[in-house]
């Protein structure tokens, strides 16, 4: 019989000798191993061989192979887990338990640190000569069956937790005083000294010394494969959890441990990973990238940004953001300085630097772009609901000079192009925002067409249109207004009607059904109570539309009363209607010689109106009084738009066609506070307060809406005058 | 696609603007308006720099993420749209 040397095995978790007195003839599937309760815990083999090829092989190798060369660190594991199959009767039962009870990557550790130098018998050594090369054949085979699909494939790895394995057991040699064996403990230990005192000369104790012989030893070197190493890092960062994590929770169950995560978060990276790499083929394609939605809203969003860095300071301004000049700050401090020198009627006068200044216009920026050039400026409208939205529309007043017009829609956020744009057939003369449904822009039209469009959408078509209703507008829509109005008369709560004037002369009432934001294009109703306007100097009522019937050009609703409003025509009356009433009118004002282009209550002092024209003159009535109050003339010029301040009850803005005039009625009732003069060829045509700010907004005929602040106005009360 | 272009051309004429770079999601460029070599070394400084900042905010709250990254330095100001699979660099300088 053959006898070996220890073979030494490299392992990456630890190394063992085996000392082997071999017996190879043995065929191991005849084995029958029975611990010592004589029960059968013969390990079923890992791998069966065929009987025939493994004896075969069992006389070759023998004869010639010294394996402690064979071995390579590929091997190990297998081999391990052969070592495990060969372990026999002798053995200490648990071992064999183990085996039978632990998963297969676990075993591999355990087993092999559990087999100790006495420990491994004939027979496991025999079993690894036999399966060597059965092994090594069997591990080529399994390599080619490893695809692609199968690194791909999600492995599960169950790991579970074993029963104890005790490696070292070192029991302490210390036990407490509280113990139960403490006093038994304490007895041996007397015990024990007493004995060792009487061993000193006693004749039952005898020194005696023994001699062991030592094998001699002898070097023995192996060689291996070189063993790759490989670095993996992986960043484990509390998002990077969280995102596995959630990926996970999609197909794992819910009581994945942190751990398992954490592993897991490694096996997504990786397929991660390969994943990222399908997807560079086709990212190659960066047209993708460049049409997707998300670019376009970057884009705005950029676009905005920039915006805001170019026009900061005037925004700033706009907001009434404290300026950061140092300039104007030293001043102050000066004018502080003498001040505190002057004497008490100084410092009154010197109080508000602001006094100092005259008050004056200062113009921030426009709105405009290369669409709205050339086009007139009709009429403009603040978002009820979001007061830095504005809408314009563009059209001319003029008959001869009609061509298309344009309805934008701008925003405080970028003054260099609209945010929506609504090209329209015909010129827009005038625009309002619906209150109840800030969403809705209401445009009339120079043929006397109202549409009706939904801001949030990106769409340019119009929701609803009135072209096609039976009793539409002949003339040009000169005004529109939503109002609220109690409608008990129609048994409906009270709710939000559009009220427009035109030039056929009519007033009407515009409905919308139910269908309030839906998408099918439906048809505006108007109510039975249409209103007819007549002269006031005409003999006959007739009920012919055309001709007979002055052009409205204006009307306002009183603000306090919603039922009663006024109306100014072509013809230079103004008429106080009421909308319960419509077939005569309560009162008219008869001051003015020409066309009647804009009327506006004072928000403050609600007996106050204002009114201006064509004849150069802006006439303050009070509601009670046939006669005017006050006439405003300070040029020959058509004063084309009116507006009250909603700050003050004393200051109103009128644009006529050369200057924009700000008077303040506190001042001086001859003469405007401030005048701001045109560029030449440019004519201002609408304007427009800010409500949460002091500035104004100037239309002009080159199509372009300035923003000016007014500066170093006093602010006053709003009392009744 | 037009909307795109024609939004690029508003940015791209705005007063200040240097430049507009689109980089996708491994730092090559796709889009540029300034010339190649500032491209390449825009895109390589900015993709690391925006993963750190990404980084950044999620590990205080995994939950948020980057929106808007904005480095406003002496002579420019450098604004990027981070996304998931492009970023959006525009340089802008209103020093003038």
């Amino acid at each position: 019989m053959p006898e070996f040397s220890s073979p030494r095995f490299l392992h990456h978790e630890g190394y063992y000798k085996a000392r082997t007195q071999a017996n190879f003839y043995y065929c191991y599937l005849n084995i029958q191993v029975f611990d010592e309760q004589g029960k059968d815990v013969t390990p079923r083999p890992l791998y069966r061989p065929e009987p025939s090829a493994s004896l075969h092989r069992q006389s070759k190798i023998l004869s010639t192979q010294d394996f402690s060369g064979a071995t390579g660190s590929d091997f190990l594991s297998s081999l391990s887990m052969h070592q495990t199959s060969g372990v026999n009767a002798s053995l200490v039962g648990p071992f064999s338990r183990t085996y039978g009870s632990s998963s297969i990557s676990k075993s591999t550790t355990s087993t092999t640190e559990s087999i100790a130098d006495e420990i491994v018998e004939p027979g496991s050594r025999r079993d690894t000569a036999i399966s060597l090369s059965d092994v090594l054949v069997r591990r080529e085979e399994i390599k080619e069956q490893l695809t692609k699909e199968d690194i791909d494939k999600r492995v599960d790895i169950y790991l579970t937790e074993t029963e104890t394995i005790w490696l070292l057991d070192m029991p302490t040699v210390m036990v407490s005083i509280e113990s139960e064996d403490a006093e038994k403990v304490k007895e041996r230990n007397k015990d024990y000294i007493e004995l060792c005192k009487n061993r000193v000369g006693n004749d039952c104790f005898v020194e005696r010394m023994m001699q062991t012989l030592n094998g001699a030893p002898k070097n023995k070197e192996v060689q291996c494969d070189k063993i790759l190493m490989e670095d993996k890092g992986i960043m484990a960062t509390s998002w990077d959890l969280y995102d596995s994590f959630n990926a996970l929770e999609t197909t794992l169950a819910p009581s994945v441990t942190e751990r398992k995560s954490i592993t897991s978060s490694s096996i997504i990276d990786l397929e991660s990973v390969i994943l990222a790499r399908i997807h560079e083929e086709e990212e190659d394609h960066s047209e993708a990238i460049l049409k997707s939605e998300k670019f376009q809203q970057d884009l705005f969003f950029m676009e905005r940004v920039l915006m805001e860095n170019v026009f900061q300071p005037k925004l700033a301004a706009y907001r009434q953001l404290p300026e950061e000049e140092e300039e104007e700050g030293e001043e102050e401090e000066e004018e502080q300085k003498e001040i505190v020198v002057g004497s008490s009627i100084l410092l009154d006068l010197s109080e508000a630097p602001e006094e100092i200044l005259p008050p004056s216009l200062e113009r921030l920026w426009s709105y405009t772009c290369e669409l709205t050039n050339g086009h007139n400026v009709s009429c403009m409208a603040w978002n009820k609901l979001n007061p830095d939205l504005l809408a314009v529309g563009y059209g001319q007043f003029g008959f001869q000079e009609q061509k298309k017009g344009l309805a934008c829609c701008w925003s405080l956020k970028n003054p260099m192009w609209p945010e929506r744009i609504y090209q329209c057939d015909h010129g827009v003369t005038a625009l309002d925002f619906s209150l109840a449904n800030p969403n809705l822009l209401a445009v009339g039209m120079y043929s006397g067409t109202i549409a009706i469009y939904n801001v949030q959408t990106h769409n340019t078509t119009a929701l609803l249109d009135s072209s096609e209703s039976f009793d539409k507008h002949i003339g040009p829509v000169w005004q529109l207004k939503w109002i609220e109005q109690d409608r008990g008369t129609t048994g409906d709560d009270k709710g939000e009607i559009l009220i427009s004037i035109s030039g056929d002369g009519r007033i009407t009432k515009w409905l919308i059904r139910k269908g309030l934001g839906c998408t099918d294009l439906m048809k505006l109703k108007r109510t039975a109570s249409e209103r007819k306007k007549l002269t006031g100097e005409k003999e006959k009522k007739s009920e012919a539309l055309i001709s007979r019937q002055p052009p409205g050009m204006c009307f306002d609703f009183d603000p306090r009363n919603t039922n009663i409003y006024l109306a100014g025509t072509e013809e230079g009356h103004i008429h106080k209607c009421s909308c319960s009433y419509n077939e005569q009118f309560l009162e008219t004002y008869q001051a003015h010689k020409g066309p009647v282009y804009k009327i506006a209550w004072n928000p403050f002092s609600t007996d106050m109106f204002l009114s201006c024209s064509a004849d150069w003159s802006i006439i303050l009535w009070r509601q009670d009084s046939l006669r005017p109050i006050l006439t405003f003339s300070s040029t020959t010029n058509v004063v084309h738009d009116i507006m009250w301040s909603p700050k003050s009850a004393f200051v109103f803005a009128a644009v006529n066609e050369g200057r924009v005039e700000i008077w303040d009625l506190s001042v001086s009732t001859l003469d405007p506070l401030i005048v701001t003069f045109a560029n030449p060829g440019v004519k201002f045509t609408t304007v427009l307060f800010a409500r949460n700010t002091d500035c104004i907004l100037i239309g002009d005929s080159d199509g372009i809406v300035s923003v000016y602040e007014l500066r170093n106005m006093t602010a006053s009360d709003s009392n009744k005058v | 696609m037009a909307e795109v272009e024609e939004t690029l051309k508003r940015i791209q004429s705005q007063k200040g603007v240097q430049g507009v770079i689109v980089v996708n999601s491994e730092g090559i460029p796709i889009k540029s308006m300034v010339d190649n070599s500032t491209t390449v070394q825009y895109a390589g400084l900015m993709h690391s720099f925006i993963m750190k900042a990404k980084s950044t905010v999620r590990d205080i709250d995994p939950q948020n993420d980057l929106t808007f990254l904005r480095i406003c330095s002496k002579k420019n100001e450098i604004m990027i749209a981070p996304d998931k699979d492009y970023f959006l660099i525009v340089i802008q300088n209103l020093t003038e």
